[in-house]
């Protein structure tokens, strides 16, 4: 019974990191796109989200499973309910990364120096998210801790692309469109990161007891 | 087995008491019996002497608490009874005793008391009249006397029980005790029952067997791990379930994990798709191999199945830089697709214009420039083909191989100067030898081609006005030769590719400078023939100057 319960327990672990990888690769492609100004990334970002998604039903049910099958109580129960919840979030990075891809559609290939704003915002998200995949993966609450703080980095970075954005469309209001399509993707970028922190909280969370939130 | 031996002991003792018990009991009862029925009969006899003489007169006074007489009629009439009044009696003929004793003149039986408790033994002898005179006792039966002698049987057995408990306690302690201590690291030195003795043999036997397996076993790992260690390549192995089974320092470095991820998933170690999918093929169908970067270097990922009694045992994961041979075959294939465009534009220019020529479409006075440029290219492709001739023989080191002399780098760098002069002058640019006579042995034809390209490039990509200058030296005891120029300069993003065959910094002017884009890839080639280093210093808008030291 114990030996099944742990085999799942495996099986859901290494779901989990799949999950997060393809995570990875999404942001990563949507990221990539961006600064190369390629219009098709969204079909090859989107088979990606449909995947997490796929990924995420299937990580629910083995926890549904084991909780109610399996009972488990302390540290289990404290990484199956974690799991739960970081799937969540997961989920919603895929599908941001799909969003950023299609708006990339929308720009008809445009990039420009703006676009280098959001590329270090990006970066630092998809640090973020790495991070927090590889704290799940080490179990290393400490640096769940660190990608809670390098939040700021996302946020201050989106502050400069909307400032940048902001004098986009005082000085040339027929770039308007543009620069609300780069101010989306920037937001999207920033969500991202929230999302990470979320991610490496439930690890901390999973590890410590203790929800980094708090 | 101290508990086995303490409860035989136990079961024994009680047997041994039990038995003892029941054959003394068995053996009195019988005794008493034989001696109480002789009693009887001496009894009786001495009754029947004085019943003959006295008749029935003989019992009176009779103290009957002991014996009991009873006379009896010939027809079984009860005549007299020392206990109960002869009336109330009934006929004894009946009585097996008196019937024995009217046949045969005595008689005998004993019979037991509906309580079973008693017993009667009766003995009977006919008398000289024809009476026949009874006599009988009563005796405790087998069991009244046990159930009478219970509470003191009780006491004995409990007693020896406590004895023999305490006992063979001591006993099987002492019997095991030496079996516990047996030392079983050195079997052979126990000195104990000789009963152990085949079972000490056979695992030291096994002992000294394990021992030289796990030695074995110990130095075929150890042997693995420094191969697998010492290899340039990464390699790790995953159990059926995708552990790390091991894995080597290459792998390590590879992936970059610090602590040792043997035991752990593979996917904590490597979380890729690609390479999630790959391990995943070639669980399935033995075989699968991907190309992925790592760290910034290009890795050709080969991942094969291990097959144990055609069951799946794992997969073996190795991994080759291919940085460089993927580097080469990316050369290879623009070389291929430049060496084609760069032949094709110069023929499609020669075919125009002799198709112009051939329709009769050029005005007569300007046939002579077509013609004139029909030969321009066609000088052209035979340059850009002595080119890649001479580049190909550097590259394969075939052809005649070239003789190495003593050759002057000064003498070399004045002759190339004045080559040029004609070509420099036409675009205004001034070339300038300096430096002093430096002696070298190498190839001559080489050696031109180097400085050769290398000035021809600095007067090609300066502008009007500006000056080149050659310097030939030692530095360190090494021939060095310098070239300079004012000219353009070359961005710093595309001075590591310069050196490669066609690459262009101005891809769209390359007509206007002319120029095959090979020279500088046989100059490379040159100077890795002789030994040499290249060092290539620029600035855009200041101009370039490149270093051979040989």
């Amino acid at each position: 019974m114990r030996s099944k319960f742990d085999e799942q327990l495996g099986l859901l672990n290494r779901k989990m990191i799949e999950t997060g990888a393809k995570c990875e690769r999404a942001i990563a492609m949507a990221a990539t796109a961006l600064l190369e100004g390629d219009t098709g990334a969204s079909e090859r970002v989107a088979p990606i989200g449909q995947e997490i998604d796929q990924m995420e039903k299937e990580i629910e049910s083995i926890c549904l499973k084991l909780l109610l099958q399996q009972q488990p109580v302390a540290r289990d129960l404290r990484q199956i309910s974690a799991a739960l919840k970081m799937i969540t979030d997961m989920e919603r990075i895929g599908d941001q990364a799909e969003d950023i891809a299609e708006i990339i559609t929308y720009l008809n290939g445009r990039t420009g120096e703006e676009c280098h704003g959001i590329r270090s915002m990006a970066e630092a998200a998809i640090k973020m998210v790495t991070d927090s995949i590889d704290a799940y993966v080490r179990q290393d609450p400490e640096l769940a801790a660190s990608v809670s703080e390098y939040d700021d980095v996302v946020d201050e970075g989106f502050d400069r692309v909307k400032r940048t954005l902001i004098g986009m469309i005082r000085d040339n209001p027929a770039d308007g469109e543009y620069a609300i399509d780069l101010l989306m993707i920037a937001k999207y970028f920033e969500r991202i990161g929230d999302h990470a922190v979320n991610i490496a909280e439930w690890v901390e969370f999973a590890v410590t007891g203790v929800h980094g939130g708090e | 087995m101290k508990k086995r031996i303490f409860r035989s002991i136990i079961a024994v003792a009680m047997t041994v008491l039990i038995a003892g018990f029941v054959l003394a009991v068995s053996f009195l009862y019988g005794y008493f019996r034989d001696s109480q029925v002789t009693q009887l009969r001496e009894e009786l006899a001495i009754a029947a002497l004085n019943v003959n003489r006295y008749g029935e007169e003989y019992f009176d006074g009779f103290d009957s608490s002991v014996f009991r007489f009873t006379l009896v009629a010939g027809d079984g009439t009860v005549l007299y009874d020392t206990q109960a009044s002869a009336e109330n009696m009934e006929n004894h003929l009946d009585r097996e005793e008196i019937k024995e004793a009217a046949e045969s003149g005595r008689g005998s039986s004993e019979r037991y008391s509906s309580t079973l408790t008693e017993r009667t033994f009766y003995e009977a002898v006919r008398l000289e009249n024809g009476d026949i005179l009874r006599i009988s006792a009563s005796q405790a039966t087998v069991g009244a006397l046990i159930i009478g002698m219970l509470p003191g049987i009780a006491a004995v057995i409990l007693a020896a029980g406590a004895v023999a408990l305490i006992l063979s306690e001591r006993m099987a302690k002492k019997i095991v005790s030496p079996v516990n201590g047996l030392d079983l690291e050195n079997p052979e030195k126990n000195d104990v029952y000789e009963e152990l003795a085949p079972l000490l043999t056979k695992i030291s036997r096994q002992h000294r067997q394990i021992s030289r397996q796990m030695a074995e076993l110990k130095r075929e790992k150890d042997e693995f791990d420094q191969i697998t260690q010492s290899m340039s390549e990464g390699m790790v192995m995953l159990d059926k379930r995708g552990f790390v089974l091991s894995i080597n320092a290459a792998a390590m470095k590879l992936f970059e994990v610090s602590g040792s991820p043997e035991g752990r998933d593979f996917l904590t170690v490597d979380r890729s798709p690609e390479m999630s999918r790959a391990v995943r093929e070639a669980m399935e169908r033995k075989r699968s191999e991907f190309r992925g970067e790592r760290n910034g270097r290009e890795y050709q990922f080969i991942i094969s199945r291990i097959d144990t009694d055609g069951e799946t045992a794992g997969v073996v994961i190795l991994c080759i830089d291919v940085t460089e041979t993927a580097f080469a075959e990316r050369s290879r294939r623009e070389f291929t697709a430049n060496v084609s465009h760069e032949l094709k534009t110069p023929l499609q220019s020669i075919i125009g214009s002799a198709e112009l020529l051939e329709a009769g479409l050029v005005k007569p006075e300007d046939t002579r420039r077509f013609i004139g440029n029909i030969r321009n290219e066609a000088a052209r492709l035979v340059s850009l083909i002595n080119d890649i001739i001479r580049l190909s023989q550097l590259d394969e080191n075939s052809g005649p191989v070239p003789s190495p002399e003593t050759v002057d780098l000064y003498g070399l760098a004045n002759e190339v100067a004045a080559e040029l002069a004609d070509r420099a002058a036409e675009r205004d640019v001034k070339v300038t030898v300096s430096g002093g006579p430096c002696m070298m042995s190498g190839v001559r034809g080489y050696l031109y081609e180097i400085v050769y390209n290398l000035c021809d490039n600095a007067i090609r990509y300066n502008k009007a006005g500006g000056s080149v200058e050659i310097n030939t030296g030692f530095k360190n005891g090494s021939p060095v030769l310098t070239v300079s120029d004012t000219g353009i300069g070359i961005p710093p993003e595309h001075q590591s590719r310069v050196f490669e065959r066609f690459y262009r910094v101005d891809k769209s002017h390359s007509k206007e400078t002319g120029g095959t884009g090979l020279g500088l890839s046989i100059v490379k080639h040159a100077v890795a023939y002789h030994g040499g280093t290249i060092k290539l210093d620029s600035e855009v808008n200041k101009g370039t100057a490149v270093t051979v030291t040989f």
